[in-house]
């Protein structure tokens, strides 16, 4: 009998040892093709100007307006530029509205907005309105249904619902291999925990990618990349900690009810508008509780503990911040929301400070530098900002001896093999044995490190899977960032403009400290990989953050957080 | 909205980070990987190689250890116990740098493939040491704790040198818990890594350098009352040996004559010999650097001098780094470097192979002799030659004063004269009392297994 066992271990052994020596290469192939096919047309969709309305001035000129969020001023850099005394640099903002209304909004102009000769603040504009800027007369005209029509069919050519069962059929069979690479080098124990985390994912997406079908959402490439974050994600904890793929999955899950809720939310400006406060509150509220009730682990004061459950709230703030700090254009004129803003900032910061945790303190004043440039658009205004990042940075280096260690760590890792470059140096050496295809699921080393699965998981799955895979994860983030940054040029209002490029930066911060301090270009500074590391608060906030990225996504029928055109009025027409 | 547009592309300074941090490190990875990937305790060569399994041997092939997975160990405890200090435990708090310095030849590093291989080829490591002749030493080494070297000074092999406390890797004590201090130091290569006060072994220094710079020392006499007053205090020695011939005193060891001795080279010219001879440098090879030891005559006094040339005062030793001072003087002057891997093959290919490697002569030809006869005459006249049957051997004890109520470090170096046994030896017994009378049975024991070894052309 034990001879029969024996040659069946033998035989699973050289099973594995083939089926490896295949995923080395079948692997980064399949991930590159399903990356590719993501990622294209996220950085190449039609971004020509849509005209929403045309602007009549009483010389017979016909100025397009190009966004939903229109500035018109003196200053060059508006959307409509009128270069005549009388008319501020920023004189007024036009504004139109899911059901296709305009309003017409004064942005602090010296000389004032009228509307059919009545001073305004804000108005509501029907179609033979007579608006006068600066002396100047004119009227708006929206385009007419048809275009509209027209305008979305143009928008939606490229996006197919076809092209993305694809992506997520690819996804699936990429998963699949995965969770056999596993399943043979594991145990009867972990087996079941590893089926279970892969399928897990499986299933989420399809069921998410099938609600979309039924709500007639066709874009599903920017959560493909999500998923494929998340199934290399979970071949990290299937390595490390196979014990804990449920608690993984169950993050999951709510992280995927965060995205749909914050989605939602973001759908209806004027709802996202109120949620903001709402946000805003609760951002720092959950700093507050943590400052008072927290846990210290490894130095920083940013765990909360109930029950069986441990949280770091300071995540979910950072999807409450992105909600905080974005404002629509008739908004941002206004100098004063910036004060706010920054106010409100410095209290998140300080609380942060107050946490020794200063990873996610510099995450958040990212954060805040792009929401105060985007806002501002001052270089002024961020340089000033950065010389107090640095400035309380020295300070809290003096404060924190522990903070101090990983800066003296830094660029000398070989001198400290043992002490304070040891996770550094143990990553790189792990990197390199694993080349860049890897040496297999399941075949590292580095699983025996502290943090294998989050703070320095870079190096785990760098190790097993190759340096190509770890490559393309960081390409799937920046992709979500350049997306967000190309969906800036057709944005509808700053709102999500703001949002999308605010959430894309979190996420793209968090991924260059990460990365960049597993190999030691930055400083270890502990912060998660997005979608990536093993840790449920990190995972929510991911998908919270996405949920903004999604919002921006102006496609045709692409994003559920960007409402239909209304169907039955096109039939009218 | 065209200004947020604008102002959007702020995010392309984040992307351009991130690829700036990666292209920099993968820059640095296609650069240094290999150097990573060697890197001692570098995983995938130490403790969990699956790829590419290192078989650590003796010089009659038998297996000390294979580096694979969870390691393995040789079959007996006490080779076991005897080589870890030479191929490293299982958590790397031993290191084995010797094995680290040959790992790029055999983990087969490619950027493309790290140290990914399918299938094994078989790769060894193999040793000068002999497995025996460790188990032998550390046997007769008992309960003591130092260290016990052989090594052939013709070829620079190292045969045996074993380090104590040890223990069985493949049932590892208490250690951390342990209170006695039976395990202090035990992750030390004692060997290659300790420094002990050398005692009246450095008198064989002093007298290098007299025979070196004093014209006709060796017609002198010397008179010894039990003290030897220098400067503002004395020498003493532990009894009156009275008037004496160099060759008696350093036979008697006598303390006040090698204090006139002192004397007569002068502070300036003691401290020159003894960097010549090379007895405090750190010595490299097969990437183990050993531990440099001391010899500081910047602020001493005459007093403090004397002392120096008699092994005290602030003189440190390295037990490997002195046996190859001792070497030197069996091979007439010519020092050879140690080594302790002889070969690494990679399936059957061999990648390196040790060649006995001499470096510049440190003393006269006529030293070196009159040093042979000399201390061929300390065992006639004082260890007893009956110690060591069949082998000339030419010896040195000392006894290393270290202050407190701790006994003296014991210890015994000196080399085989016969041509058929070119071994240079070297104990180091840390509390152990008087040097010969401790060191004498240890050596005795050792060179008699390594004469046995050689007479039946096991080591050769």
């Amino acid at each position: 009998m034990s001879q029969f066992v024996q040659i069946f271990t033998n035989a699973a052994d050289t099973y594995l040892h083939v089926y490896i020596g295949i995923m080395r290469y079948l692997a980064p192939v399949l991930a590159c093709i399903l990356l590719l096919r993501c990622v294209k047309p996220l950085l190449t969709f039609r971004r020509q100007p849509e005209i929403w309305a045309w602007l009549c001035l009483e010389d017979g000129k016909k100025l397009p307006l190009t966004h939903w969020e229109n500035v018109i001023g003196r200053s060059k850099r508006s959307d409509i530029v009128i270069d005549l005394p009388a008319v501020s640099k920023s004189h007024a903002v036009l504004t139109r509205y899911d059901d296709g209304s305009w309003t017409v909004t004064d942005a602090g102009s010296t000389s004032g907005v009228r509307v059919n000769g009545k001073q305004v603040d804000i108005s509501a504009l029907q179609p033979e309105d007579k608006i006068e800027i600066g002396g100047i007369r004119m009227t708006l005209t929206p385009i007419s249904h048809r275009q509209e029509k027209r305008l979305a069919e143009l928008r939606g050519a490229d996006s197919g619902l076809f092209r993305n069962l694809v992506n997520v059929v690819l996804l699936s069979v990429f998963q699949l291999l995965c969770c056999v690479a596993f399943l043979l080098g594991s145990d009867s124990k972990t087996a079941a925990s590893i089926l279970g985390g892969f399928g897990g994912i499986f299933i989420c997406q399809w069921v998410l990618f099938v609600f979309y079908m039924v709500i007639r959402r066709t874009s599903f490439e920017v959560e493909t990349v999500a998923f494929f974050l998340c199934t290399m994600g979970m071949a990290a904890i299937a390595a490390v900690k196979p014990g804990e793929v449920a608690k993984q999955l169950v993050a999951l899950l709510l992280g995927l009810g965060v995205f749909l809720l914050v989605g939602w939310s973001l759908r209806d400006l004027e709802r996202a508008k109120k949620f903001r406060y709402l946000a805003a509150a609760a951002g720092l509220g959950f700093l507050v509780i943590t400052l008072l009730f927290g846990k210290e682990y490894y130095g920083a004061k940013n765990w909360l503990v109930l029950g069986p459950l441990s949280i770091q709230p300071s995540e979910l703030s950072k999807v409450c911040f992105v909600y905080a700090g974005a404002s629509t254009m008739d908004r941002i004129v206004n100098k004063r929301n910036l004060f706010l803003f920054i106010a409100y900032s410095a209290a998140v910061c300080s609380c942060l400070a107050l946490m020794n945790d200063f990873g996610t303190a510099l995450i958040f004043f990212t954060a805040f530098l792009v929401i105060a440039f985007l806002r501002s658009g001052s270089v002024g205004t961020v340089t000033l900002a950065c010389a107090s990042l640095g400035f309380a940075g020295v300070v809290a280096l003096k404060i924190a001896p522990h903070a101090l260690r990983r800066f003296s760590a830094w660029r000398h890792v070989w001198e400290n093999p043992l002490t304070t470059g040891y996770q550094q140096t143990r990553s790189l050496m792990c990197i390199a044995s694993g080349g860049l295809l890897g040496l297999g699921a399941g075949q590292g080393w580095m699983k025996n490190m502290f943090a294998a699965d989050s703070d320095v998981v870079f190096a785990t799955l760098s190790e097993e899977w190759g340096i190509l895979m770890a490559i393309m994860l960081v390409l799937s983030i920046l992709a979500l960032g350049l997306f967000a940054m190309r969906s800036a040029a057709v944005g509808r209002s700053s709102f999500y403009t703001i949002g999308a490029c605010t959430a894309a930066g979190i996420l793209l911060v968090q991924t260059i400290l990460n990365v960049l301090g597993t190999v030691d270009v930055l400083p270890l500074t502990g912060v998660t990989f997005p979608f990536v590391s093993n840790g449920g608060s990190s995972m929510i906030c991911s998908w919270g953050l996405l949920a903004f990225v999604k919002a921006a996504d102006t496609r045709q029928n692409a994003s559920f957080a960007v409402p239909l055109g209304k169907k039955r009025r096109d039939e009218d027409e | 909205m065209n200004r947020i547009a604008t102002r959007a592309m702020a995010i392309l300074i984040l992307v351009l980070a991130m690829v700036a941090g990666l292209v920099f490190f993968l820059f640095d990875f296609l650069i240094n990987g290999d150097k990573w990937v060697a890197f001692p305790g570098s995983p995938h060569v130490y403790y969990d190689s699956k790829a590419s399994p290192v078989t650590l041997m003796d010089r009659d092939g038998q297996i000390l250890s294979v580096l694979s997975g969870d390691r393995t160990y040789a079959q007996d405890e006490a080779v076991r116990k005897a080589t870890l200090h030479w191929v490293g435990d299982r958590l790397g708090n031993i290191s084995v740098p010797a094995v680290g310095y040959y790992s790029k030849e055999f983990v087969e590093y490619d950027p493309v493939n790290g140290v990914y291989k399918y299938g094994g080829t078989e790769r060894n490591i193999q040793l000068t040491l002999s497995a025996s002749l460790q188990a032998v030493a550390l046997e007769a080494m008992g309960d003591y704790v130092g260290t016990v070297a052989v090594y052939n000074y013709q070829t620079g092999e190292i045969l045996c040198a074993v380090t104590t406390p040890t223990y069985d890797p493949d049932n590892v004590p208490d250690i951390d818990g342990d209170l006695t201090g039976a395990y202090t130091g035990v992750y030390v290569n004692r060997f290659l890594q300790s420094k002990y006060i050398p005692g009246s072994i450095f008198k064989i220094v002093t007298l290098a350098a007299a025979l070196e710079t004093v014209p006709n020392i060796r017609e002198q006499t010397f008179s010894c009352t039990g003290a030897y007053a220098v400067g503002s205090g004395e020498v003493t020695c532990e009894s009156i040996h009275g008037r004496q011939s160099l060759k008696q005193a350093f036979a008697n060891s006598c303390n006040c004559a090698f204090a006139q001795i002192v004397g007569q080279i002068g502070k300036d010219k003691l401290n020159y010999y003894v960097q010549q001879f090379g007895v405090t440098d750190a010595i490299t090879f097969d990437g183990i650097t050993t531990a440099a030891g001391n010899f500081d005559l910047t602020d001493a006094g005459p007093e403090s001098v004397a002392w120096s040339g008699i092994g005290q005062y602030k003189d440190l030793v390295n037990p490997c780094g002195f046996l190859m001072f001792v070497g030197s003087i069996a091979r007439n002057g010519v020092r050879y470097q140690p080594h302790v891997v002889s070969q690494v093959t990679i399936g059957s290919e061999r990648t390196y192979s040790a060649k006995p490697e001499s470096v510049e002569p440190i003393m006269s030809r006529a030293t070196a002799e009159v040093l042979q006869e000399y201390m061929a005459y300390n065992v006639t006249y004082k260890y007893g030659a009956e110690n060591f049957p069949g082998l000339t051997v030419c010896a040195k004890s000392g006894t290393g004063e270290v202050g407190g109520d701790r006994k003296p470090n014991a210890m015994f170096t000196g080399f085989v004269s016969d041509p058929a046994y070119p071994l240079a030896f070297m104990v180091a017994i840390e509390d152990g009392g008087y040097g010969a009378r401790t060191c004498v049975p240890v050596i005795s024991k050792v060179l008699q297994a390594c004469k046995t070894a050689i007479d039946t052309q096991e080591v050769g």
